[in-house]
């Protein structure tokens, strides 16, 4: 019943696009360039992911954004620090999954020692002690496993709510929400159908709170706002893949002497 | 035969290019673990917001190459661009560019930065750190250190994976796309990011 959620999401977007219409037109093909462009950017949904780009905005702009700025406000630091290390814990055996899916020893074994120790010595994960003993933590997901298996990333999507993406890690992000996190499994119940929302909920906020100022910051530093973040994601996504690839682990916290 | 003359050829030509690589990332590396220490001095110093701002200015001239930075960014349309469009579109450049980077001095107080290993690559040498903000998680940022007029500096910088000269050229590219290619239009629009109109 979980899994039908994906295909779910699938059409609608689907849908989204055959309603808008919107196909890139590519360039003359006298316009090596130009040509060369359209090719680097794989965007040929672009009409489509734009509009999306400014329903997100909007969004953005009535909702998460403020109350990110209003969680800031509010909450105090260590608290705040709490409660996303408390989020990144939860998120452990996800990463722990993919992972191991994805080989790569060093990494699984960086999760899984996080898991223990934060559970644990970490007052069940809201404080962070694992990075201080020197194992820092790294993403994982199953768009990344599918990577390292080898499938392509695709053309660029801008998706509804879930923001830049492609064809791979969308389906990762379905995979990894629907079908391989074990808190999806566990327990049964309004309380743990709530338990979730307040999950889901929280991990939008610290999310956004992280990236009030960075992001905030190259967007209105952009002349085209949508290409300069359709460009940052996919690089930074490329590297994510390279570091599961190379099974790269976090950057430990060096202390300031 | 092939084989020993061309092990015997390589290894003279490693001999002679090793060192000269090697000495190549040292030298970015000391380049960029000085510029960390004054960065981070101008910084955390007593100095007023606008002090700090013209210090970090004087940096950022004296290390980043950034004719170069420039003339990567606008790609192809530097070819198409006349000579008066160049010289402006370049000191504009210059002028977004310090704009950026010091408009936000004060957030960056606290800040400490670890350089860590330099790797010689085929024309300039990669300079990796890590740099931590109070309340934020650490991040890696690569400086990457080109020699081409003698001296190091900077040719670019990437943060997380994202290349900034990248991310910048795409910026440019996508808008110029939507204004006909026209060169001139994005002149006028950093016109007035320079003027503090972004």
């Amino acid at each position: 019943m979980r899994l039908s959620l994906r295909p779910m999401l699938l059409t609608f977007v689907l849908t989204g696009v055959m309603l808008l219409g919107g196909c890139a037109t590519p360039p003359p093909a006298d316009d090596p360039d130009a040509v060369a462009e359209f090719k680097e950017n794989n965007d040929p949904l672009e009409p489509t992911n734009r509009v999306f780009y400014a329903v997100n905005d909007a969004l953005d702009v009535v909702i998460l954004k403020p109350v990110a700025l209003g969680y800031r406000a509010v909450v105090p630091s260590p608290l705040r620090t709490g409660v996303h290390n408390a989020l990144s814990n939860l998120g452990a055996p996800l990463t722990l999954a993919n992972d191991v899916m994805q080989a790569r020893p060093a990494r699984a074994r960086v999760t899984l020692t996080r898991f223990v120790i934060n559970s644990t010595l970490g007052a069940g994960g809201l404080f962070d002690v694992a990075t201080d003993m020197g194992w820092p933590a790294h993403d994982s997901d199953f768009g990344m496993t599918l990577a390292v298996w080898g499938v392509p990333d695709g053309a660029f999507l801008f998706l509804p709510v879930l923001g830049p993406s492609n064809p791979r890690d969308a389906t990762g992000f379905g995979v990894d929400t629907f079908a391989l996190d074990p808190w999806g499994w566990i327990g049964k119940g309004d309380t743990v159908k709530d338990l979730r929302l307040v999950r889901t909920g929280l991990s939008a906020v610290d999310a956004r709170t992280a990236v009030l100022d960075d992001f905030d910051k190259l967007r209105a530093q952009a002349l085209d706002p949508y290409a300069t973040v359709r460009s940052a994601a996919r690089q930074y996504r490329h590297r994510k893949v390279d570091d599961a690839r190379n099974d790269v682990t976090g950057e430990a916290l060096k202390k300031s002497p | 035969m092939i084989t020993r003359r061309f092990l015997l050829s390589s290894t003279a030509v490693a001999a002679f290019t090793v060192p000269a690589r090697a000495d190549a990332a040292d030298t970015a590396q000391s380049f960029i673990a000085n510029l960390a220490r004054e960065l981070i001095a101008v910084a955390n110093g007593p100095t007023s917001g606008a002090d700090k701002q013209a210090a970090l200015e004087k940096l950022i001239d004296r290390d980043v190459d950034i004719a170069t930075v420039a003339r990567f960014c606008l790609g192809r349309f530097w070819r198409t661009a006349t000579p008066d469009q160049q010289r402006d579109y370049g000191a504009l450049f210059r002028a977004v560019m310090v704009r950026n980077i010091t408009s936000k001095v004060g957030e960056y107080k606290g800040v400490t930065m670890d350089v860590g290993k330099a790797q010689a690559r085929e024309d300039d040498v990669a300079v990796s750190s890590v740099v931590t903000r109070p309340g934020n998680a650490p991040n890696k940022v690569d400086w990457i250190v080109g020699t081409a007029g003698g001296a190091p500096r900077i040719i670019d910088v990437v943060a997380e994976g994202t290349s900034l000269r990248l991310t910048q050229r795409s910026d440019y590219a996508a808008f110029l796309a939507s204004h006909g290619n026209n060169v001139q239009a994005l002149i006028d629009a950093m016109r007035a990011q320079a003027a503090g109109k972004s």
